[in-house]
């Protein structure tokens, strides 16, 4: 009998404890958030975009890396791994960590559920119209741009627009059908047209405090920490070949400020103009003529170091890292002699590149002979403790004007991605493709005015500097005249050449489709020496190659890249021939 | 419990046996092991009386290359009777270094006398390695065929050898400045260094008079003090005599470069002697003409690299990189313009220019210069802004060919010439600017 009580009294003390487990197991995590608690209103919403973004902010080096690595710009050191080399030789292995497609596939998982929120919110009633769009849009165009760049580095991949819980299910191809790069592109512009919402956000948009997308967050303006909607359709539709299309997006930037009563904004603002005073965006020897006295501390160098209107003119779309929050910059790693690893260089294609420029005399001290090279070589490349140092993207760390940093532990920095330079060689390339070779000539040589201006002693500008007579996107008026009086929006356009003080380029076309090949190539080369560097190259060699179905004008590039860079000469052939096969994109191996 | 303290503690011995060293040769010195070999006894006896005997046989690392009997038979008797000569001497066998003999790669093997060995192969110095590599407790034991002697090094043979002629030494030990550093050494050449290998020339007095004599018109001086001609003369020969690599007397081509780009003629017949140094090795020379033509190089000076200017006008003077076509390559020059200075001028510093005729060029660069065609002139000063030795000269538009200006004699050698780049004796901006490229003065001989 006594027996059975025990047992009795166990089996209650056991039942009492198998009960009370359930709760005791069920302790609500005390620092993170469940999905129920996540997305309750618009600030959730916000935390959810401004999230994504940090995260996003972590890929900055991989970014650069497949995009100027394996073009033929930039170049490994001696410090670099085998993998860098790979990548750089176009000869990957499986194993090889940078070209695993997994960080971005977290990334787009990470909107597709954000996204799949939103909607929910909005079906709810937890977000109004206008804040739904914007966020919505946002990530949306976000998650666009992100596959856009594994379209162009992997060919074929699966397009996953749902919330998946397990990230292993992108590779399973029974549910995701791997899309060729095109028809990818034709998916991502359905998708990315009809989003209701492609503006800038203005500061204060849902009409109550606090809400808005567009604030000072940690000490930083966040107005261009989201992706440009109108550039990223741009882009778009400049990948699908609808040229038209592409430049009416592009020329909705450039026209950005067109309207603006604050006259520097109008007339420089994503217009690549003259003056600026001390914030100009031109080459700027101090001394005109004395190439000793080129600026290290204002004009075309300082556009990626500083935080006026130099960037406000220029810049679309960057991202900043501080000390303050996370992620770790991870460029200063990439690039930096001091304080980083050192990975990458300039590679001898484009120094030489530089040094075949000519800059147009120099009047007093000199009218028919310029410096002999780009002055631009000089500011995105110098030679920091003996290594040749692409500044670019350290130059909030080390400055232009000095060659250690300031403070070596505080590592700020910027990821821009998109600038003004970009938006004209684009618009010019889809302009010249769409059959105005001489606009797209214009934008990238010494601007609009000089192009199209009047006749020697006409001083009646009404039919001249313009480009009214043509269509839309593709109308600029660029008058300045006297009598009568004209300061046209964009009077001040002097063309990304002349901005770096060089001799606009010669054409020896004689027809119309020799026009448009002799402009393209130029513009090829323009962006090199413009925008070198800054994660662009391989996509617009690999746009063009695709366009002209020439294998060869990739293939040769990188051959004289490996052939030049003294480390690679062994595998150029062999770079050659496999590019020459139109291999070009990486496995993927999820 | 038992049990398992048992299985501990004889597991213990057994970890003990798995680590203990069983190869006896470990546990020898190597000065024990130099002893068990009976034919370097000879050796083991040098270093129990160097002393080192005992460095070697501490804790700290070393590599000994240690002669046999035979080869230390026919030691110089009064090496071993002077206890520095010997320690020098045994030292030279001895490397503070863990060196392993293996490849084939050239390396100077630093001693403990401070002194460098050549090791190439199996081979030191002179000397074959026939045992390599014999490992002890602290360090390896090579066994060579012969002795590796202990050398002089150049300024140890200049300053000791007896068969170092007197002219030179005279000369060598002569130069120095005012705190008593010795200026050949510093400036020139440092004899002394171990870790360099000089092929170094020395003169047999005669060779060393009739050079002086050759290069003594070049180094007249206006004082007329003969002391210092001599002396610059003595400079101008010696500087040449020393070479940064070493010739092997096989090896030895019969023309090489001095430092200074001079070519020296080597006549085999000429050699009287050669004697191998720690840091390289000397010929004695019976003579050793230099044609003056081959002393004495152009001049270049860079126009951008000027030094003094008559009149602060650095806002107006530019530094301008330019394209030259003619030479294909870039090129910066320098321009001063609108200085409102009559006669205004950049100067230049150049040391040591020996007296004799020049003749003078210049590339200069008139390009349109604030969108003037005409020509202007002006004038390359030698020793005053004025001077009349060269005279005005035009310089045309777009020209970049080298200009020649005309030829000059400098009567006296000058230890600083000045040169001046000098503008028209106007104030007219565009008569009165002034480029210059670079200036060539080209001796003539």
């Amino acid at each position: 009998m006594k027996l059975t009580i025990k047992t009795a009294l166990l089996a209650s003390l056991m039942i009492g404890l198998f009960t009370s487990c359930k709760k005791i197991l069920e302790l609500n995590p005390g620092t993170e958030l469940t999905a129920g608690q996540m997305y309750r209103d618009v600030y959730d919403a916000n935390a959810a975009v401004m999230g994504i973004y940090g995260k996003f902010m972590a890929l900055a080096d991989r970014y650069i890396i497949l995009n100027e690595l394996r073009g033929d710009l930039m170049d490994f050191t001696h410090n670099a791994d085998e993998y860098l080399r790979q990548l750089s030789h176009h000869n990957v292995t499986p194993d090889n960590p940078y070209i695993n497609p997994r960080p971005f596939y977290e990334l787009i998982l990470n909107c597709n559920d954000a996204l799949h929120h939103f909607r929910q919110m909005r079906a709810t009633n937890k977000l109004s119209e206008d804040d739904f769009n914007q966020r919505y849009s946002d990530l949306g165009c976000l998650r666009s741009f992100l596959y856009l760049q594994l379209g162009i580095h992997y060919g074929e991949l699966p397009y996953v627009t749902e919330a998946l819980e397990n990230i292993n299910d992108v590779a399973d191809p029974s549910r995701f059908p791997r899309l060729p790069l095109q028809v990818l592109v034709d998916s991502l512009i359905s998708f990315t047209e009809p989003l209701p919402h492609k503006e800038l956000y203005t500061t204060n948009i849902s009409g109550s405090t606090g809400t808005a997308l567009n604030i000072t967050l940690d000490g930083y303006q966040t107005e261009k920490f989201f992706i440009n909607k109108k550039v990223l359709l741009g882009d778009l539709y400049l990948w699908k070949g609808d040229y038209r299309k592409a430049a009416l997006y592009y020329k909705a930037m450039m026209d950005f400020s067109t309207s603006s009563t604050n006259l520097d904004n109008r007339y420089l603002q994503y217009k690549i103009g003259w003056g600026g005073g001390d914030e100009s965006t031109e080459v700027i020897y101090s001394k005109y003529g004395d190439a000793s006295s080129l600026s290290y501390t204002s004009g075309w160098g300082t556009i990626f170091e500083a935080s006026d209107d130099r960037f406000s003119w220029e810049i679309l779309w960057a991202l900043p890292y501080d000390n303050k929050f996370k992620p770790e910059n991870p460029l200063i790693k990439l690039f930096s002699p001091i304080g980083g690893n050192y990975l990458v260089k300039p590679s001898q294609v484009i120094i030489d590149s530089w040094n075949q420029q000519l800059q147009n005399p120099m009047g007093v001290p000199g009218a028919t002979n310029g410096v002999p090279y780009d002055a631009r070589g000089l500011l995105s490349v110098r030679t920091i403790g003996g290594q040749p140092t692409i500044t670019k993207f350290i130059s909030n760390y080390i400055s232009q004007s000095a060659s250690v940093p300031l403070n070596p532990l505080v590592k700020n920095g910027r990821w821009f991605l998109f600038r003004t330079a970009h938006l004209h060689l684009r618009f010019a390339e889809a302009a010249n493709r769409d059959g105005y070779p001489r606009l797209g000539y214009a934008l990238f040589n010494n601007g609009i005015p000089a192009v199209y201006a009047p006749p020697a002693g006409v001083t009646d500008v009404t039919n001249y500097q313009n480009t009214l007579d043509l269509d839309e996107p593709y109308k600029f008026d660029a008058r300045m005249g006297e009598i009568p009086n004209y300061r046209s929006p964009w009077y001040r356009n002097i063309g990304i050449r002349r901005r770096a003080l060089l001799q606009p380029i010669t054409l020896t076309a004689t027809n119309f489709t020799d026009s448009i090949y002799q402009v393209e190539e130029g513009l090829i080369n323009e962006q090199a020496l413009e925008t070198a560097f800054e994660g662009t190259r391989w996509p617009d060699l690999l746009r063009v190659a695709i366009r002209r179905n020439q294998p060869a004008f990739i293939a040769d590039r990188i051959y004289n890249k490996l052939m030049k860079s003294g480390m690679s000469v062994g595998e150029a052939a062999r770079a050659r021939h496999k590019l020459m096969q139109k291999d070009w994109f990486l496995p993927f191996k999820f | 419990m038992v049990g398992l303290a048992c299985t501990i503690l004889q597991g213990c011995n057994k970890w003990k046996d798995h680590t203990a060293i069983t190869d006896p040769e470990l546990n020898k010195n190597l000065l024990q092991q130099i002893e068990e070999v009976p034919e370097l006894s000879r050796f083991a006896d040098l270093l129990v009386k160097s002393g080192y005997g005992q460095l070697i046989a501490g804790s700290k690392n070393y590599t000994v290359f240690a002669p046999v009997n035979a080869a230390l038979a026919s030691l110089d008797p009064s090496i071993e009777a002077d206890t520095a000569r010997l320690r020098l001497f045994v030292g030279n066998h001895i490397s503070n270094q863990l060196f392993k003999v293996t490849g084939n790669e050239p390396l100077r093997l630093l001693m403990i006398n401070n002194k460098y060995n050549n090791l190439q192969g199996h081979t030191i110095e002179e000397a074959s390695i026939t045992v390599a590599n014999r490992y002890g407790k602290n360090g390896y034991l090579n066994i060579i065929d012969k002795v590796v002697p202990a050398l002089s090094n150049a300024w140890e043979f200049v300053n000791k050898d007896p068969q170092m002629p007197a002219r030179q030494k005279a000369f060598l030990l002569s130069q120095k400045d005012s705190t008593g550093t010795n200026t050949y050494l510093a400036t020139i050449a440092d004899l002394r260094d171990e870790k360099k290998q000089y092929t170094f020339f020395v003169l047999a007095d005669t060779a060393w008079d009739a050079e002086l004599n050759n290069f003594k018109p070049f180094f007249v001086l206006e004082s007329g003090n003969t002391d210092s001609t001599l002396d610059a003369a003595g400079r101008a020969v010696a500087r040449d005599l020393v070479l940064d690599t070493v010739y092997r007397p096989a090896f030895i081509p019969d023309t090489v470069l001095s430092r200074y780009n001079t070519k020296l003629g080597i006549a085999k017949n000429d050699i009287a002697q050669t004697i191998k140094l720690s840091n390289g090795i000397v010929y004695i020379m019976r003579r050793l003409p230099v044609l003056p033509k081959h002393k004495f190089q152009p001049y270049v000076i860079q126009g951008e690299d000027y030094q003094f200017y008559r009149v602060d006008r650095r806002n107006v003077t530019y530094l301008r990189d330019k394209f030259n076509p003619v030479t294909g390559r870039d090129m910066r020059d320098v321009l001063v313009w609108d200085h409102n200075v009559a006669q205004f001028y950049l100067g230049y510093h150049l040391p040591n220019v020996p007296a004799m005729k020049y003749k003078a060029y210049w590339v200069a660069l008139h390009d349109n210069i604030n969108s003037n065609t005409g020509s202007f002139k002006q004038l390359l000063g030698i020793g005053t802004f004025n001077s009349s030795r060269l005279a005005y000269t035009t310089v045309n538009p777009n020209n970049f060919n080298e200009v020649y200006l005309g030829e000059f004699t400098l009567p006296y050698y000058n230890a600083m010439l000045n040169l001046y780049l000098t503008a028209d004796n106007n104030t007219n901006d565009d008569a009165n600017k002034i480029t210059v490229d670079y200036i060539r003065l080209e001796p003539v001989l």
